[in-house]
């Protein structure tokens, strides 16, 4: 998956977009929505809620291209913005009673469950283990990895310091490192082996 | 841009994408209009809060200012900001000290069990914190979550350095 802020957006669909065109604006839609859409599920989790926040970044993002200067790509631009929505939202009183939600009391998760059949086990390990960081740790990750954004970035981002993002950083990977070692092992003792 | 590489970047960035909802730019248009709508049908409402805000801001600075000239006379509490700027350093001495330490590839159950429950704990207060000066009495509160966080840090820091010296 190329990074968000990668994606090329001809220099006539942008200027059109900047003054307003409906089928420009369509046209930026339609070639950043997937990426953002992934970026948002990463971050959030819920299919539902990702695809609100969805709706919400393009609908900022049709209020306020007018404002959109030019200085980064535009595919950046409307990046920052989902960015901004998704981290309103693991902010919100809302996702933390959702969060509280998906816990049973024996510590199972309730989320519905990763559609794995596209997926290889090494990736649908990763996935699992991914979702199982806390919220804002995996913000952390998936920015720095995925989306290239530097710790000073994610920093300003999360209104911490970039030694946060760091700290936050080390340990996620500390902690991927063990769930995958734990379910490697796990496999390897359930493999059935001819009498 | 990207600060550096690392072994996650790649395997991270090879999940598989998730497909946007169908239809996804027409359900935009109608977000976008039932907000147009709604903003249309609040103005009068928010023109009545202003007036509300305003009246009781002002209410509120006038009781402020009586406080302030009953009060002209002591000196300036400035023992809350020392001292949280105390715990804020030691805080910052504590991640320092817990990045210098040497990452794991693989510890025992109950120690992985421990690092996890701290690290929870850790961003849950993080989410604390990052919504503390809404909450009324923010100081007095920031700082205890401050002093949590620093107690936390300090528990992260010597289950981590214990792992590390047990393994030599």
């Amino acid at each position: 998956m190329a990074r968000i802020a990668d994606i090329d957006i001809p220099a006539p669909v942008v200027a059109a977009a900047r003054s307003g065109d409906a089928a420009a604006l369509e046209a930026v839609y339609h070639a950043t929505a997937g990426p953002v859409y992934t970026l948002l599920r990463r971050l959030v989790r819920r299919p539902a809620i990702a695809e609100e926040l969805l709706q919400e970044t393009f609908v900022d993002v049709l209020e306020h291209i007018d404002a959109f200067e030019g200085r980064c790509p535009l595919a950046a631009w409307v990046r920052s913005i989902a960015v901004n929505r998704a981290l309103m939202y693991l902010r919100s009183p809302w996702h933390r009673s959702l969060e509280w939600l998906d816990k049973d009391p024996g510590g199972a998760d309730r989320l519905p469950a990763i559609d794995s059949g596209a997926l290889t086990d090494e990736d649908a390990g990763l996935e699992r283990a991914l979702m199982t960081l806390p919220a804002l740790t995996r913000a952390v990750v998936w920015l720095h990895d995925v989306e290239g954004f530097t710790h000073s970035e994610i920093g300003t981002a999360l209104g911490r310091t970039p030694s946060f993002s760091k700290s936050q950083l080390s340990r996620a990977h500390a902690r991927l490192r063990n769930l995958l070692g734990a379910e490697a092992t796990l496999a390897e003792g359930t493999t059935c082996t001819p009498a | 841009m990207h600060a550096g590489m690392n072994e996650w970047d790649g395997r991270l960035a090879a999940l598989a994408d998730f497909d946007p909802p169908v239809d996804g730019w027409a359900a935009v248009l109608a977000a976008r209009r039932q907000r147009e709508s709604r903003l249309t049908m609040r103005w009068p409402a928010a023109l009545a809060a202003v007036v509300l805000t305003a009246a009781l801001g002002l209410g509120w600075w006038l009781q402020s200012a009586q406080r302030e000239l009953a009060t002209a006379s002591l000196p300036a509490p400035t023992a809350y900001a020392l001292a949280s700027a105390g715990i804020r350093a030691e805080n910052e001495r504590l991640e320092w000290m817990l990045a210098t330490l040497p990452e794991r590839h693989a510890m025992r159950g109950s120690t992985a069990f421990t690092l996890a429950e701290l690290e929870d704990r850790l961003a849950l207060l993080d989410d604390h914190l990052s919504r503390v000066n809404l909450e009324p009495n923010a100081p007095e509160r920031a700082e205890r979550l401050w002093r949590e966080r620093v107690d936390l840090m300090h528990s992260l820091v010597q289950v981590r350095y214990a792992d590390a010296i047990g393994t030599r």
